[in-house]
């Protein structure tokens, strides 16, 4: 049995670690977040211009910036590439060694979001904290309780962007498309989980589609939380959605990898 | 500067082509592949276009079949940069880092030619043909036949486009002899040509100024655009032919100037 403080300090060592390697590769991190930030501000250039004539279904420009702004950070603090790691660790066989640790796998794969979303959602919170000291458009409203629940949204949406991301890498047991599988979903979660729009400015049967799936879970929730376009019932209702979904993720995880272990030949030596 | 093309060299990469061409031909399964993602590429760009013109009727006065072309140009020259600059130059970064450069140099042909042309991954040229095939069935259902002197000029403009974007390849994976441990520096491509989705006349000043002068992914995708949709007046084509002309000419001194730090790295 293991106790609570061994796990302290086995993810201490685990973070320790993701950081340091992090820090070699700083410069490649900085473009992989210029490359995250510009899709949505793409899509903002675009609202700011359809929006010029005045306000889109309630949204007018400043609405746009901020949403786009809490996208992009929220964004940044749930992605999760494992997908790619765990595709090439089964294709190339690195996860032999990984198996033969006495810890799991994914509490090496987590050590490494925390360290990687530390270091680059604390870089946008910079350059927006500078944008806002200049645009008064994408400045928020202090309120601690609001900032409570948007941690607590982000953090079930990173839990559940990971699993899935995770849960579709160990795809790889069986097909070498497990990466093309996860583009797909990407490719689908543009419209559906709020990246190119909010929402509400999708036709209406495509929302509602939407509302029956985990994709605004995993990004609309949080940023509408962020910027305080959700109120009452409707956050409840999204906190629902999230443990939900979650709990779908947490067993699709669950199955693939149980069963793809026992279909695992191992590659390379 | 000089740049003397010989015809061994022509032959040395007709023979690389060729033999790239046979190993590509074994993995036929990523023809459809790469037509399937080509083809969910070109859904997805439609149905963002939808949603934005779901509230307005023009973009930076572009309607929607006027972008629609513009998608088709975008998705022609993905075909090119796909097919020829990322499995060639793309690779280069990787080669300043671990010294794979200096294989490359100890051969007696240009380098930059070398590095650039050595490898083709043929069947992305797919999105060639259906970038041309979507901006043909765009220009149908504007209801608009070019004129010869537009099709001249949309071809003129398309070939001063590939230039340009080669330019910008050659000038950001230059960087890598500066900065060389950042492997993936052509992300940056990425980001940067993620604008060039759109007519630049949707952005705001400052940017367009950016695009047009500092950055010219306008001349990428919006001028051919205007080229065929007639929106730009064909003379300007040779203005166009100008600028990846003086393109080229920078990167090439670029090139020749940051090889001079490379110290090599194997061994």
């Amino acid at each position: 049995m293991i106790r609570p403080g061994d796990w302290l300090r086995r993810y201490g060592a685990l973070l320790r670690a993701a950081w340091l390697q992090d820090l070699q590769y700083r410069a490649s991190i900085v473009l992989w977040l210029l490359w995250g930030v510009t899709e949505p501000a793409v899509a903002l250039g675009i609202w700011w211009a359809i929006a010029a004539d005045g306000p889109v279904q309630g949204y007018a420009r400043a609405d746009f910036a901020r949403y786009f702004f809490a996208l992009m950070l929220v964004n940044q603090l749930t992605i999760a590439w494992d997908s790619w790691y765990l595709d090439s660790w089964i294709r190339e066989g690195e996860l032999n060694f990984r198996l033969a640790r006495p810890i799991h796998p994914a509490h090496e794969a987590v050590a490494e979001n925390i360290a990687y979303k530390a270091r680059t959602a604390g870089m946008i919170l910079v350059v927006w904290l500078i944008v806002a000291a200049v645009w008064p458009a994408v400045r928020l409203p202090f309120g601690a309780g609001r900032w409570a629940l948007t941690a607590a949204a982000v953090l079930l949406a990173a839990a559940m962007r990971f699993l899935i991301s995770f849960a579709t890498g160990l795809l790889a047991f069986w097909t070498t498309r497990a990466t093309a599988i996860m583009e797909l979903h990407a490719g689908i979660a543009l419209f559906l989980s709020g990246r190119l729009a909010p929402l509400a400015l999708l036709p209406p049967a495509v929302a509602r589609v939407a509302g029956f799936l985990w994709f605004p879970y995993m990004l609309a929730f949080p940023v509408d939380l962020l910027t305080g376009a959700v109120h009452g019932a409707a956050v409840v209702q999204g906190f629902a959605g999230q443990v939900v979904w979650l709990a779908v993720w947490v067993g699709a995880y669950r199955l693939a990898w149980t069963r793809g272990l026992r279909k695992y030949g191992a590659v390379g030596g | 500067m000089t740049i003397r093309i010989p015809q061994s060299a022509i032959r040395i990469l007709l023979a690389l082509w060729r033999l790239n061409v046979a190993e590509e031909l074994q993995y036929r399964a990523n023809l459809v592949a790469s037509l399937l993602g080509t083809v969910f590429w070109i859904v997805t760009a439609l149905l963002t276009l939808a949603v934005f013109f779901r509230h307005t009727t023009r973009l930076g006065d572009w309607d929607y079949w006027e972008v629609v072309v513009l998608l088709g140009v975008f998705n022609t020259l993905t075909g090119v940069i796909e097919a020829v600059l990322r499995p060639g130059i793309g690779r280069l970064a990787g080669e300043v880092k671990n010294g794979g450069l200096d294989l490359v140099l100890a051969k007696p042909v240009d380098a930059q030619g070398f590095v650039s042309f050595r490898r083709l991954d043929v069947w992305r040229f797919t999105d060639v043909v259906l970038g041309l095939t979507l901006a043909g069935y765009a220009m149908y259902r504007l209801g608009r036949a070019p004129s010869p002197a537009q099709l001249a000029a949309f071809g003129v403009t398309l070939a001063a486009a590939v230039v340009v974007v080669y330019a910008l390849w050659v000038a950001l994976m230059s960087l890598a002899f500066w900065f060389v441990s950042v492997e993936n520096l052509s992300v940056l491509f990425d980001a940067v040509y993620e604008g060039a989705r759109y007519p630049v006349s949707a952005y705001p000043g400052a940017l367009r100024f950016v695009f047009v002068y500092l950055i010219p992914i306008a001349w990428t995708t919006t001028i051919p655009a205007s080229a065929l949709t007639g929106r730009l007046v064909p003379g300007y084509a040779l203005v166009a032919a100008a600028v990846a002309g003086i393109a080229f000419a920078l990167t090439r001194l670029l090139w020749r100037t940051a090889l001079k730090r490379y110290s090599g790295a194997s061994g």
